[in-house]
């Protein structure tokens, strides 16, 4: 195993199999994609901080096999952060809290290629700084399909009076994040809320979408799912790389670049993959900051 | 007995390791009331009240403090306390044996039955009948819901049941109250063995039930009868807000944006 050694703000930390391809397909390293997370860390480390993370790791690559570690594993540098967060409701677990560089590279050093977050910080589990419509093409629908259900559902809650922000989910959907940032609501309060407005989509617009877990029910249809809006799950993190044939990435768009794509009906272009997800964030910025910090309530709850 | 165990393990000494279960021996039977407004007979609830802030305090903005000083604190986070909780304990290991007549009552504090668990009954058996026979009690340290108890295991009706303690220094001294010894004299003491003698019974603690609970519970069949009830309003969610109305605002919504597209 070959191994060389990175200093990051005094901290010295061995990397190893940095020639390894862990997109053969595609050719991205070890080293590409400890590249990729330096340069993108100043974007994804405020959406990181604090949350309690699940590593998906792919130590053999892409096309083998992954796991998923939602304990912080036990040989950790002792200067890695941890949350106690429950598991199962009740069994106490530490997890890994990413709210610097040297442990972000840490983690991608473990192939742990996709971050996952929770909706809410460590310190109040059951508070969800924002709610999220996970939006799902089934078989046989597409991103455009899906671009043109975010759309009506951003219309839907701007009437509402509440602001929507979208990003690709890397894979083949789109999510829809409404930015809330006020410990008074609930999970209890996002599920009900996501569940009815995704229900109405679905009365309205039934050869669109549909608000079914069913698999069948899916079929040529974008299922929107309302049950991430849970404690216990997480969220592919904005700005996280996928394990996919090509390294694509979990990427904010402005919502008029939605409209647009819808009109040239190109749904590859919805795509964005690492290096324009790296040269596309230094150009304009975070699109992302206000889910952090814009405060929202969510009406007649 | 069907009652769930709260903790699950072995009882153990020198050679010895019985899988065992611990139930609760005793269950208090008090009546309890809920606390209502008087004005409309809502059921109330506890919040945590900030008297500076005039507010109610979410649970997590909750630090504690030990007072050391009117008004001075020192903070203790939750990671700090559970440094000092002990590990949760597989076995209740019995150190010693005492004689279970010179075990002082004013130290029993909750007590509990321990069941055999699967694999266990025989050695479990031949343990409850040993120390029947030798009218013993086993002395034993044993970790339950994050507290390290001192307890006492024994010997009852065919099966063991167990007892926390209290610590030595929990016991609060007794030396003012024993009375400076003076000449007894022997008519006194003899008129009183008498009448002890007289009263003897056996011990049937079924004779006896809880007075005040007996006349609470005629009561409260009494006013049920007479229909006595008073009922709390239905809870309308800020001002009836509740799903039904997000329901109609959001086909409301639905309806503009379907009229726009």
């Amino acid at each position: 195993m070959s191994r060389t050694f990175v200093e990051i703000a005094g901290r010295r930390l061995p990397l190893s199999n940095l020639e390894k391809d862990l997109y053969p397909s595609y050719g991205f390293t070890k080293a590409d994609i400890l590249e990729y997370y330096r340069g993108i860390a100043p974007f994804i480390l405020p959406h990181l901080k604090d949350r309690a993370l699940t590593l998906k790791r792919y130590p053999e690559g892409v096309e083998q096999e992954f796991f998923f570690e939602k304990r912080c594993p036990g040989h950790r540098p002792e200067w890695v952060k941890t949350a106690e967060i429950l598991h199962h409701d009740d069994e106490p677990m530490t997890s890994c809290v990413a709210n610097d560089l040297e442990t972000l590279i840490w983690v991608e050093n473990l192939a742990s290629l996709e971050l996952h977050v929770p909706l809410a910080r460590a310190v109040s589990p059951e508070t969800p700084d924002s709610m999220v419509f996970d939006l799902d093409p089934g078989e046989g629908a597409d991103i455009l399909a899906c671009s043109r259900a975010a759309l009506i559902l951003r219309d839907l809650l701007s009437h509402m009076g509440l602001a929507t922000y979208v990003k690709t989910s890397g894979n083949k959907g789109l999510h829809v994040l409404v930015p809330l940032n006020r410990r008074e609501t609930t999970f209890e309060d996002t599920k009900t809320f996501s569940k009815i407005a995704a229900e109405i989509m679905q009365k309205h617009y039934p050869d669109l979408v549909t608000a079914k877990m069913a698999k069948q029910e899916r079929k040529e249809k974008v299922f929107i799912n309302w049950s991430q809006n849970d404690a216990k799950k997480t969220m592919i993190c904005v700005y996280s790389i996928r394990a996919r044939e090509k390294p694509f990435v979990s990427f904010p768009l402005e919502w008029s670049e939605v409209e647009r794509f819808m009109e040239l009906g190109d749904p590859e272009r919805l795509h964005v993959i690492q290096s324009d997800a790296v040269k596309r964030v230094k150009e304009q910025g975070d699109l992302f900051q206000e889910v952090l910090v814009k405060e929202q309530k969510l009406p007649h709850l | 007995m069907a009652a769930q165990g709260i903790w699950g393990g072995t009882i153990s000494f020198s050679l010895v390791a019985i899988p065992v279960r611990l139930v609760k021996a005793v269950e208090p039977r008090g009546l309890s009331f809920h606390l209502l407004h008087s004005k409309d007979y809502s059921r109330l609830s506890r919040r945590m009240f900030c008297p500076a802030e005039g507010t109610t305090v979410l649970p997590d903005e909750l630090i504690k403090g030990y007072e050391i000083l009117p008004d001075k604190y020192i903070l203790m986070t939750d990671e700090e306390l559970e440094s000092v909780s002990p590990e949760r304990s597989r076995t209740i290991e019995i150190v010693e044996f005492i004689d279970l007549k010179k075990a002082d009552p004013v130290y029993y504090d909750h007590p509990y039955y321990l069941v055999p668990a699967k694999g266990g009954e025989k050695a479990y058996q031949l343990l409850v009948e040993v120390m029947r026979r030798t009218n013993k009690a086993g002395l034993a340290k044993f970790v339950l819901a994050e507290r390290e108890y001192l307890v006492a295991v024994f010997s009852r009706e065919g099966a063991l049941a167990l007892t926390t303690l209290h610590y030595h220094d929990e016991i609060l001294p007794d030396d003012d109250i024993s009375p400076k010894k003076g000449k007894t004299e022997a008519e006194e003491e003899s008129r009183i063995k008498k009448s002890i003698e007289h009263m003897i019974e056996d011990f049937n603690p079924g004779k006896y039930a809880d007075g005040r609970r007996k006349k609470l519970t005629d009561l409260l069949a009494a006013k049920m009868k007479e229909r006595a009830l008073v009922e709390a309003p239905a809870i309308e969610e800020e001002e009836g807000e509740g799903p039904a109305d997000l329901v109609a605002a959001l086909e409301e919504s639905m309806r503009k944006v379907r009229e726009s597209r």
